[in-house]
């Protein structure tokens, strides 16, 4: 998953970035209202997280710019918690509203949930087959026991489990897994792939020549 | 309880009044009738007794005065006595017949004995005794007025008695009930009408007091409602003149201070909260991120330097927060001392001058020896901090103008900057508590956007004043004027 943030403080950006990172995200900042936009309108993220007041453009007129192009989800960090204020930004279009000093736990769970409502999946432990993916814990489990994947790794089986009966181009992949800083090697993806069947089952990804990879639902019907 | 209320003793003391002032009134009224008509009837009384020793001329005629005695002259005694009652009998017949039978005529002999009456005289006529040791009565002197007149009144009757030199004596009188009939009905009619005038007078007095009080009422009222924690309500004052129109008007602009100034301290509040929470929140997602897991020590030391940060700008916060705290309360009173302005600015240009260097800039400065009457630690953190300013919003390179002028019973400063100015829409408020104009620099340099504050509540406390132009795109300039003697409040 990929994730941007969008925070004027500049050490608590750092430690934003850092900490999204080491939780096996691709994360982007940006410094202001400015800067953030762009980024956003420019690459599809699975998750915003959005302060409130920023510098050049604040979060609010962000926000409204954002969602005549996007639906992305979007969290928003703010030190006012007055009720107007709340009011105001989630009527402006916000998911969710965290005030600070907020613990990174609870800031992690947030885009989480944010992330699986917009995947549109309610359950944190998704089953296909005999793998079991815990998208909470970041665990993978194969017939009861736990499979030690790399973070790159888990992102991807993640992110197709997710989206799992939807076919997913690898555009689309590189998009979400990587962040801008990343060089994006085409080989790169098709390495994760491999080792992930090795782990996990050989059609536990199925490939579309051409068009992309998806993780078959199980339901039956054919992928779109 | 309602004795206690304000009408209802106003309305008990009024009502005493009306009932004392009334009752006086009529009183007096009264007795005054009463005395007037007894006097008018004594008046009557007397003349027709007068009547009885001056018949009219022609009727003199007809008496024969007693042999050897002249109109004038004192006549001799039994004489006199049988004269008289031939006189008097015939006098009191003839005027008994003339005025009917209202009068009454009595003739007493000198044993008291009533010897002539009229028919009309009443039964329970009066004996006339000769009072014990009375003296005897003065040599009657001819027909007049001497000799005492003694009214007398028993029932419904009165009359007025005289008496005549040798023990005789003489009463007219007649029947008052008529007249006692018409100081009653006075007395009647004077207890109606004061009643009507108390019922009167009470109601009226009610509806006064009512309307008196009523704003009074009004504005507890209103009171209450601010006590119970609505600060915003105010007294609807109608006429300002009265003394409770005034009185609400300066009771409406006290709450009017109330309330901005527990306004001013809730934003104040909820404004330094906010500011807080920036370095808080830093200091806990650094921390909590560093121990999520194992670390170098450079992480480790990188980390502890990000949070000293955030702990150093709260600290800046809290102690900015407190000086502006204590200028507020007054706390702190400013020492004033007369310095050299000029040497205090150039010490602070000193202290300025590494950072002037970081940033390429050029210090301007026109400073003659300036007196100045003030508190020298204080005014030097307001210089610093327009330097300061002055320094961080300019141009790289740019220049910083510095001058001290003596004005007319005042020192002036003037800091001036050729930076990118400041706009029409933030001016008015850049010495508001936690403005920042622009927010993406002041970040950076963890300001905490109430240095202009305190300066200006620094300068504002030695009953200066500071002032601010600017021209966006060319630069800023600060004008700060400190009078000798600060103005009377």
């Amino acid at each position: 998953m990929r994730v941007l943030v969008v925070e004027d403080e500049p050490d608590l950006l750092a430690s934003l970035l850092q900490a999204l990172r080491e939780d096996g995200y691709a994360v982007d900042g940006a410094p202001d209202g400015e800067d953030g936009l762009f980024k956003a309108e420019a690459f599809d993220y699975d998750a915003i997280v959005l302060d409130y007041m920023l510098p050049k453009m604040d979060g609010v007129e962000l926000l409204t710019r954002l969602r005549r192009t996007r639906r992305t989800p979007v969290l928003m960090l703010t030190a006012r918690d007055g009720v107007k204020d709340r009011v105001l930004a989630l009527d402006t279009g916000a998911d969710d509203y965290l005030v600070k000093p907020f613990d990174l736990e609870e800031l992690f769970a947030r885009l989480r949930a944010l992330i699986r409502r917009s995947a549109q999946q309610s359950q944190t432990r998704i089953e296909i087959k005999d793998v079991v993916v815990d998208i909470a814990a970041r665990t993978v489990a194969r017939g009861g026991e736990q499979v030690a994947l790399t973070a790159r790794e888990y992102a991807l089986v993640e992110y197709l489990a997710m989206h799992s009966g939807k076919l997913i181009t690898r555009s689309t992949l590189y998009e979400h897994l990587f962040d801008e800083n990343e060089s994006t090697l085409s080989n790169l993806l098709d390495v994760h792939v491999s080792n992930i069947r090795r782990k996990l089952g050989y059609d536990f990804i199925t490939t579309r020549r051409g068009h992309g990879y998806f993780i078959d639902s199980g339901t039956g019907e054919a992928p779109v | 309880m309602i004795v206690q209320s304000l009408r209802f003793r106003l309305q008990l003391w009024h009502g005493a009044l009306l009932v004392i002032v009334l009752s006086g009134f009529g009183a007096t009224a009264y007795r005054t009738a009463s005395i007037d008509q007894t006097r008018r009837i004594n008046d009557e009384l007397e003349f027709r007794l007068e009547n009885l020793f001056r018949p009219p001329p022609e009727e003199l005629r007809g008496l024969q005065p007693p042999p050897g005695m002249q109109m004038g002259m004192p006549p001799p005694p039994h004489d006199v006595r049988m004269w008289l009652g031939r006189m008097l009998r015939s006098r009191v017949e003839q005027l008994a017949a003339e005025s009917g039978s209202q009068y009454y005529y009595v003739a007493y002999d000198e044993n008291g004995v009533a010897t002539v009456k009229t028919p009309n005289t009443p039964a329970a006529l009066p004996k006339r005794g000769r009072p014990a040791g009375a003296p005897p009565r003065r040599v009657f002197a001819g027909p007049g007025p001497p000799g005492p007149l003694t009214p007398r009144e028993y029932g419904i009757y009165r009359d007025v008695l005289r008496e005549l030199p040798h023990g005789e004596a003489v009463a007219v009188g007649r029947s008052i009930e008529t007249d006692r009939a018409e100081l009653r009905r006075l007395a009647v009619s004077f207890l109606a009408a004061g009643a009507a005038l108390l019922v009167f007078g009470l109601a009226g007095g009610w509806l006064l007091a009512s309307r008196a009080i009523r704003p009074i009422s009004a504005i507890s009222e209103t009171a209450s409602k601010i006590a119970a924690g609505d600060l915003s309500q105010r007294i609807a004052v109608r006429e300002t003149a009265s003394e409770l129109g005034q009185m609400a008007q300066v009771l409406n602009s006290t709450f009017q201070r109330l309330q901005s100034a527990f306004d001013r301290q809730s934003r104040f509040t909820s404004d330094a909260s906010h500011e807080l929470r920036t370095p808080i929140s830093v200091l806990l997602s650094q921390i909590q991120l560093t121990l999520s897991r194992d670390r170098t020590t450079k992480e480790y030391r990188d980390a502890l330097l990000a949070c000293q940060r955030a702990a150093q700008r709260m600290r800046r916060l809290t102690e900015s927060l407190l000086a502006l705290a204590r200028l507020d309360a007054g706390e702190e009173p400013i020492h004033r001392e007369r310095f050299d302005l000029t040497a205090l600015v150039r010490d602070c240009i000193e202290l300025s001058r590494p950072l002037a260097w970081e940033n390429e800039i050029e210090f301007v400065c026109e400073l003659p020896p300036v007196e100045c009457v003030g508190d020298e630690d204080r005014l030097a953190q307001v210089v610093l901090n327009l330097a300061a300013n002055a320094i961080n919003f300019n141009a790289r390179g740019g220049r910083v103008r510095v001058a001290a002028k003596r004005r007319e019973n005042a020192a002036e400063l003037t800091v001036s900057d050729t930076g990118p100015g400041i706009s029409y829409e933030d001016l008015p408020h850049i010495f508001e508590r936690f403005y920042r104009a622009d927010r993406s620099r002041s970040k950076s340099q963890g300001s905490s956007g109430l240095g202009l504050s305190i300066c200006h509540s620094i300068v504002e406390a030695h009953g200066g004043t500071i002032a601010v132009t600017s021209v966006v795109g060319e630069g800023t300039t600060f004008i700060v004027t400190l009078p000798d003697t600060p103005p009377a409040r």
